[in-house]
């Protein structure tokens, strides 16, 4: 195996400059025609979701004249009503997104390390039964989860109805699987070279496994945990079955969504304020987790 | 290769490292390990000692087998290294997601659904309940809930007759008798009479299971009624319309025909006649038969089942494509603003979709939507109208819901490739797009195919897309039923399952598990396929 | 170990941190609120009812009112609205359901065919409440909910563009040409599949040609119905020449209507009072008045009344009786519900009440002369069917629109027996 294996993989672009590929910037301009016109595919259907949220009487579809109003007294109610404590759910719904989101990366991570480095009987086995379970319909997921928590519940309060911590285990139920593929090819890509040198160096497979391989695979864990942290933010199904009696302890996806559950009385211009804050986490995190994404191995070399 | 070609200048601060990790690093793991162990299993028994106070004897074997395992795999050092690593997320999947997948399987072979809602027994209330009527025009009785002294903790009900205002006192097995020394508040509500001592509205409350069993007959015919109380100070003349028999476990009528139990979880008579509600019952292969066999499915089926294939692979290669595209382009270094770029990409994902897929309804309409008002100056494409356009428009909708995620995982598989494939590609003198189509896109499929296998069945799966988007629509005219040019497998089968009769969950969990012998095995094939993708690399 | 071991260690414990915080959270709210058992020590009980968020202050007075009376405490818990009756009938059979639930009387049918609502007796009250909310509330000769409110559409007027009220279809559409503004009528789509089966209906019923047949009882008689023959002919012949004459327009959606209405682009607007409060901020005067009939006779909406139910396994039946039927259903309580959501009072005495507010007198006149949406479980199949009929002939799809309705209405027949 060549050094260049074990050197970081860097941005593309970096090595590619130093071989005089041509003047910096030739064939750039074709780049940002498309990227500048999927940014406008990306965003235009949420300007109307915007634009509802500046309008008291908007409507999410009624028009095509947007942002004809612009007031922020959507907000001021979002934040307003004692029975739908839309802070509350904001921290909640955080809280809950981080926790899982975390400790996905770290099932995910442990069993995708397994399938690849160990040989083991039913390994091939295993991993398909991984992407096969999650392909399974939902179709009875709200009434077995329902079952299966209230029955908990009744021994273990804290994992019952109404708990968060419920929610969360029943979310790390679905952490393997595609998840675990994903970090799978990964590690697959990690020469094998390195754990072997580690271990002459007498470290444990622990040890390996925390100290040498983890951090060469941080732009995969940035993603996993990425995708965990948004599906788990804006999970509706399974969390109106398990938090959707007690208002102190929705989710945001569940607690907006009252405001236009019933259909003749809905409020879709409050919803739509909620749903515009509630995007920022998602993208708070990605914003800081792309350093990770894309640089994440120059810094991950072993010291 | 050596251990030198990977160790950083700082030689030292190795050796120094490798030595603490030989003398401390295996005893610090052990008292870790036997602390963390020691606490799971403590938390353990004290759940095992919970389930056995409350006698969940399944919880009580699930949890026992748990400890057993998790002690067995983490306690010998240096053995099932495989369990040590897979344990943790094995266990939650085994609890919250095989669990639901067994209870559909379970309920695939029972009546479960409307009308089969519950056990026998919460039926045969319900038939009681509904069945108990007041008599048309009888009077209100004042009432009120006693025991009576020395007669023990039984419930007694006293009433006004409203017709004489004479007091009356019974029970279930005592008719109506001649009370006395009845006293009332000044609001008219009877607070005593001789012999007995009236509940007042907490002891009610708290009793009332047994008082909502109260039913005083007015006479030794019982076809004159009883009287029931429901609120503990009135009590109403009902007549019984349906008599339960406990002991032959059938229904009786006021006209004398009788109700058996048919096995199939309800009471019916002799001529065929149901009373609502039945019962869960298991019914065997009757639900995979009836999904099979349903011919309300036939006709319709190869149409759907041609346009679901479309569907899913058409999204998981329009998503794909763009998001590969887009990932290959912000990971040019010479592009500026890409950090700003890529947060824009993600910007569908972090939206709900349920919402988005709503305001996208809205772009499509035919006369007022943006998309032909602005975007095509007027044109009148019946988006949501047409059959084909409708798919056309499914097809968009889906991929600005799905290409963030193509993008992401795009964007985090190009920084496995290893720096030297540019080289390679460049020794081959090979060109920008050659170079990627033949040397990067192999190796990036080979960490990125499976996952196009489960993008792939989960639209297969796409219900809630479909739904919210055209229900299926614009329907078939050639089938009574609410199927259309858009329906999916999946809302095809939650249509037939969720429709016309109710939800039929029995049904619909047998039409599950056929759809996901359907996807799972065309993924099965898929994943196969992947695993020569793997070889050749 | 390095930098990013570390902190991929330091993540994982911010993980269980983060974890441990929502166990504490979760912890203590379940023992405050989602375990009655314990906190129901006052002695008398405590009795569960589910409700909306919009219901949940008022109910909360009702709640401490019905606590200092008789000591029970009612634990009210907040809901999703659509997501009340599906979880009422899959928890109930659990024993671990509510004792009672707000819902829509059209529901009734299902939760009866499930067995988990039990009648109740309304006692000498009946007649306190408004005839048709009774009636809606009444499934099988019982009456299964207190009802509490009612809510119809009317036809909104702009009496700016059209000064004076119009009494037929023609003439309401020749008023609204004359009026310049872009529709002539607008009558909200709930989409280009399905049309609107709620919307029209009033057109619908004033061709005779009502859902299902009204049986002797006065009740509907859920496995006939009455929208076939002649009737239905001439209604699906009239939507069909709407469509020409472009005056129903499949791709309005009711948001559409809403926008254009406050904005002054049409007269007329059939609408549910739910939009009052746009039209009132964009200061369109208006009137409410009954819908103008497109056929021979009156075009009476459906109504849909909101109510309490019981539940047939509830624990504390006397304490759940005594606070729905006697704290709900009075006056004092129903009209404060009003304030809260603006409907019309089933209660006849807070409705007279309520009738100082001129929308609520003018909704409540038009919904007495309604009648109440069908509520046999049949109802679910029926809607869907319905509404793809009206949505082929209104989007010109349909070559013999009177055939394309036949066909529909002998299917449902046929599904319905």
């Amino acid at each position: 195996m060549s050094t260049a294996a074990l050197n970081p993989p860097t941005e593309t672009g970096a090595p590619r400059q130093s071989r005089s590929r041509g003047p910096r910037g030739r064939g750039l301009w074709w780049r940002y025609v498309v990227a500048v016109a999927a940014c406008v595919f990306a965003v235009f259907p949420i300007l109307y979701v915007l634009s509802a949220s500046l309008n008291p009487s908007g409507t999410m579809t009624g028009s095509n004249s947007l942002f004809t109003t612009i007031s922020g007294s959507n907000y001021v109610k979002l934040f307003a009503n004692p029975e739908r404590p839309y802070g509350r759910w904001y921290l909640n719904t955080t809280l809950l997104a981080v926790g899982v989101s975390l400790l996905t990366v770290l099932f995910s991570a442990l069993a995708a390390y397994a399938f690849s480095r160990l040989r083991f009987r039913g390994r091939r086995g295993g991993l398909l039964s991984l992407m096969l379970i999650q392909m399974f319909p939902q179709m009875l997921a709200v009434t077995a989860i329902f079952l299966l928590l209230s029955n908990l519940g009744d021994v273990v309060p804290v994992l019952g109805i109404g708990s968060l911590l419920a929610l969360a285990a029943v979310y790390l139920g679905g952490a393997l699987g595609a998840n675990t593929y994903l970090m799978y090819g990964f590690f697959n890509s990690v020469p094998r070279a390195l754990d072997e040198a580690a271990q002459i160096d007498g470290a444990g497979h622990a040890r390996t496994f925390f100290t040498i391989i983890l951090p060469l695979v941080i732009p995969t864990l940035a993603v996993v945990g990425l995708l965990s942290f948004i599906n788990t933010f804006n999970e509706y199904v399974v969390a109106s079955v398990v938090v959707g009696n007690d208002p102190a302890t929705q989710t945001l996806a569940l607690g907006l969504y009252q405001y236009v559950s019933e259909q003749t009385n809905s409020n879709w211009p409050v919803f739509a304020a909620g749903t515009v804050l509630a995007c920022l986490p998602p993208l708070v995190v990605f914003f800081w987790l792309q350093k990770y994404l894309v640089s994440g191995l120059t810094s991950g070399s072993v010291k | 290769m050596t251990k030198e070609d990977f160790t950083p200048p700082a030689q030292r601060e190795e050796r120094v490292h490798r030595a603490q990790v030989r003398f401390s690093g295996g005893a610090w793991s052990w008292v870790i390990k036997i602390v963390l162990l020691g606490g799971f299993d403590a938390l353990m028994v004290l759940g095992l000692l919970a389930a056995v106070a409350k006698a969940s004897w399944v919880i009580v074997a699930v949890i026992a087998v748990g400890t057993i395992a998790v002690n067995l795999i983490y306690l010998p050092p240096n053995r099932e290294l495989p369990g040590k690593y897979l344990a943790p997320g094995v266990a939650f999947m085994l609890i919250f997601s095989v669990s639901v997948m067994l209870y559909t399987v379970y309920v695939g072979f029972t009546n479960y659904g409307d009308g089969h809602n519950g056990s026998k027994d919460d039926a045969v209330l319900a038939i009681q309940q509904n069945n108990q009527a007041r008599v048309p025009d009888s009077a209100t009785y004042k009432a009120a809930v006693a025991t009576k002294n020395g007669g023990g903790d039984e419930l007694w009900l006293i009433v006004v007759d409203p017709k004489t205002g004479q007091a009356r006192a019974g029970n279930n097995e005592t008719p109506l008798q001649d009370a006395s020394g009845v006293t009332t508040s000044s609001l008219g509500a009877i607070t005593g009479a001789d012999g007995y001592t009236v509940l007042d509205f907490a002891a009610v409350s708290t009793r009332s299971s047994e008082v909502s069993k109260l039913a005083v007959p007015l006479s030794d015919k019982g076809a004159d009624g009883f009287l029931h109380t429901t609120t503990g100070s009135q009590a109403y003349v009902y007549r019984s319309t349906m008599a339960y028999d406990e002991k032959a476990d059938t229904f009786t009528d006021t006209t004398g025909t009788v109700y058996r139990d048919s096995g199939q979880g309800s009471f019916v008579s002799a001529d065929g006649k149901t009373i609502q509600p039945g019962w869960k019952v298991n019914v065997g292969f009757s639900n995979f038969t009836a999904a099979i066999t349903n011919s309300q499915v036939r006709g319709p089926f190869l149409k759907v089942l041609v346009w679901t294939f479309v569907f899913a692979i058409g999204s998981v290669v329009s998503c794909f494509a763009l998001g590969l595209i887009l990932a290959l382009i912000f990971n040019d270094s010479r592009l500026r603003g890409r950090r700003w770029f890529r947060l824009v990409m993600i910007l569908p994902y972090a939206f709900p979709a349920t919402m988005m897929t709503m305001v996208w309804s809205g772009l499509f309409n035919q006369d007022f939507g943006f998309i032909n008002q602005v975007l095509l100056g007027g044109l009148q494409v019946p988006w949501l109208n047409d059959g084909s356009w409708a798919k056309v428009a499914i097809l968009v909708v889906n991929l600005w819901l799905g290409f963030p995620y193509q993008f992401l995982v795009a964007t985090g598989a190009l920084q496995s490739l290893p720096d030297d494939v540019n080289e390679a590609a460049e020794v081959d003198g090979a060109s920008g797009w050659s170079a990627f189509w033949y040397i990067k896109f192999p190796l990036l499929m080979v960490s990125l195919a499976p996952l196009l296998i489960s993008t792939f069945a989960f639209n297969f799966n796409n219900f809630n897309l479909i739904y919210m988007l055209t229900r299926g629509g614009p329907r078939f005219t050639d089938t009574s039923l609410d199927i259309g040019s858009t329906d999916i497998l999946i809302s095809m089968v939650y249509k037939v399952a969720f429709g016309d009769q109710g939800r039929q969950y029995g049904l619909g969990s047998a039409f599950a598990i056929l759809i996901f012998i359907i996807v799972g095995v065309i993924s099965w094939i898929g994943f196969r396929q992947t695993r020569a993708l793997e070889d050749i690399n | 170990m390095t930098d990013i071991a570390r902190r991929s260690l330091l993540l994982s414990g911010l993980g269980l941190g983060a974890l441990g915080v929502l166990s504490a959270c979760g912890g203590s709210d379940s023992s405050s609120s989602s375990t009655p058992a314990a906190s129901g020590s006052a002695g008398a009980g405590t009795i569960t009812i589910w409700v909306d968020s919009d219901r949940a202050p008022v109910l909360k007075s009702a709640a401490a009112q019905f606590k200092k009376d008789v000591g029970v405490t009612v634990n009210l818990v907040v809901k999703d609205n659509s997501k009340i009756v599906p979880d009422f009938i899959t928890q109930v059979p659990t024993g671990k359901g509510p004792d009672a639930i707000i819902c829509a009387h059209d529901r009734l049918g299902t939760l009866v065919k499930n067995g988990v609502v039990a009648p109740l007796e309304l006692g000498d009250t009946t007649d306190q409440y408004q005839d048709i909310a009774i009636k809606a509330f009444t499934y099988q000769d019982k009456i299964y909910g207190v009802p509490y409110s009612t809510e119809n559409l009317a036809l909104i007027r702009n009496t700016k563009l059209a000064p004076s009220a119009v009494t037929s279809w023609d003439a309401m559409v020749a008023a609204g040409r004359k009026s310049g503004a872009k529709y002539p009528v607008l009558v909200g789509m709930d989409s280009v599949q399905a049309a609107s089966p709620y919307n029209l209906y009033p057109f619908q019923a004033s061709f005779n040609a009502p859902v299902f047949k009204i049986g002797a009882d006065g009740a509907y008689d859920g496995t006939t119905l009455g929208m076939g023959d002649a009737a239905g002919a001439s209604f699906a012949t009239w939507l069909a020449a709407q469509q020409k004459a472009k005056t129903l327009n499949i791709n309005i959606s009711n948001d559409i209507a809403k926008t254009s209405f406050v904005s002054g682009q049409s007269p007329f607007f059939i609408s549910g009072p739910w939009n009052l409060a746009d039209i009132k901020a964009k200061k369109i005067p208006y009137a409410i008045e009954a819908i103008p009939a497109a056929g021979p006779q009156a075009a009476t909406p459906f109504v849909g009344v909101q109510g309490f139910a019981m539940s047939s396994k509830s624990k504390n039946t006397v304490a759940t009786q005594k606070f729905i039927v006697e704290y709900i259903g009075n006056a004092d309580i129903q009209y404060k519900l009003f304030e809260a959501g603006q409907r019309p009072p089933a209660n006849k005495e807070a409705f007279e009440k309520a009738k100082s507010d001129k929308d609520v007198a003018a909704y409540g006149a038009v919904g007495a002369k309604g009648v109440p949406m069908p509520a046999v479980p049949a109802m679910d199949s029926v809607w869907t069917d319905w509404g793809n009929a009206e949505a082929a002939i209104l989007s010109g799809k349909s070559a013999d629109p009177a055939a394309t309705w036949q066909k529909m209405v002998t299917g449902l027949q046929a599904k319905i027996k």
